[in-house]
């Protein structure tokens, strides 16, 4: 499976392959004090959400409730191109 | 708005349909799942596994409706999932990001321990659908749940490949192991006879 952002991949791959590991052999078993996957979620989730930025995803926005609020029928961003760059 | 559920049995334990959950995709049921992410994931205070992903997925719409809709643009949904391992319930709630101004889909599976069958595990789906400020807007609704309801059965079908996938894996370890144990004892019978020579 990708991830949303292309230069995610292998860390996505190292992170999914950790996480179903510990989920099976630690958490479903009640040994879930320690995170053998801290360190390379902390990496992927630095190119996650630099990916996220990039695609213009914004994590507040993206669970609000849209229908029914001033929100509705509003016309949606014009789509950027995901080369463009975001400002420091 | 239009509701649609649906319940559905796994003849499998809680343990390993929730370890299938996680291992879903990819998988060739679901290819219109093209991305996902784990956006936030961590373990509360009551030993909770809560999770927050994102999917980029593919409506499998018809062509017609997207451009009903008039925007070109890949599809993202946002998922908040909570594994309780000690009530045995994986509960996930995911909506739609892309066109929420126009359709809500939220949508709510749980998976928990079949409540006469403990070797079983049972799904309740449940998809609220609205479509505003649009033409048709009560078929395109229908057309929704029509969507969600062919998209559930190819979800189940993928869960069954993910855990026989699982379950191969389980018994080649096992064989693995037993394989193991096999060579050991050889060894030991081996040594016991150099010891103790005729």
């Amino acid at each position: 499976m990708n991830s949303v952002g292309e230069d995610c991949n292998d860390l996505k791959r190292e992170y999914d392959a950790c996480f179903n590991k510990w989920f099976t052999e630690r958490y479903l078993k009640g040994d879930y004090y320690r995170d053998p996957c801290k360190k390379i979620f902390k990496k992927y989730q630095t190119c996650v959400k630099t990916a996220m930025k990039n695609k213009h995803l914004d994590l507040e926005e993206m669970d609000k409730d849209i229908l029914g609020t001033e929100f509705e029928k509003k016309p949606l961003p014009k789509k950027k191109k995901e080369t463009d760059k975001t400002e420091s | 708005m239009k509701i649609w559920t649906s319940e559905h049995v796994f003849e499998h334990p809680w343990e390993t349909v929730v370890q299938a959950a996680w291992r879903k995709y990819p998988n060739p049921h679901n290819p219109t799942v093209v991305g996902l992410d784990v956006i936030d994931r961590h373990v509360d205070k009551q030993g909770r596994l809560v999770s927050h992903r994102l999917m980029c997925t593919e409506w499998g719409l018809p062509m017609w409706v997207q451009k009903l809709v008039g925007v070109d643009r890949a599809c993202y949904a946002s998922e908040h999932s909570v594994v309780d391992r000690k009530r045995k319930t994986f509960v996930l709630r995911t909506n739609n990001v892309t066109f929420s101004n126009l359709v809500a889909i939220n949508e709510q599976l749980t998976y928990s321990p079949h409540p006469t069958d403990k070797k079983s595990t049972l799904l309740k789906q449940e998809a609220i659908i609205t479509v505003h400020g649009m033409r048709l807007s009560s078929y395109l609704e229908q057309l929704v749940v029509n969507t969600c309801s062919s998209k559930a059965t190819q979800g189940r079908v993928a869960m069954e490949w993910v855990i026989g996938k699982i379950n191969t894996e389980v018994k080649d370890l096992a064989k693995g192991v037993k394989g193991i144990k096999h060579n050991l004892e050889n060894i030991a019978t081996k040594a016991e006879n150099l010891e103790s020579p005729l």
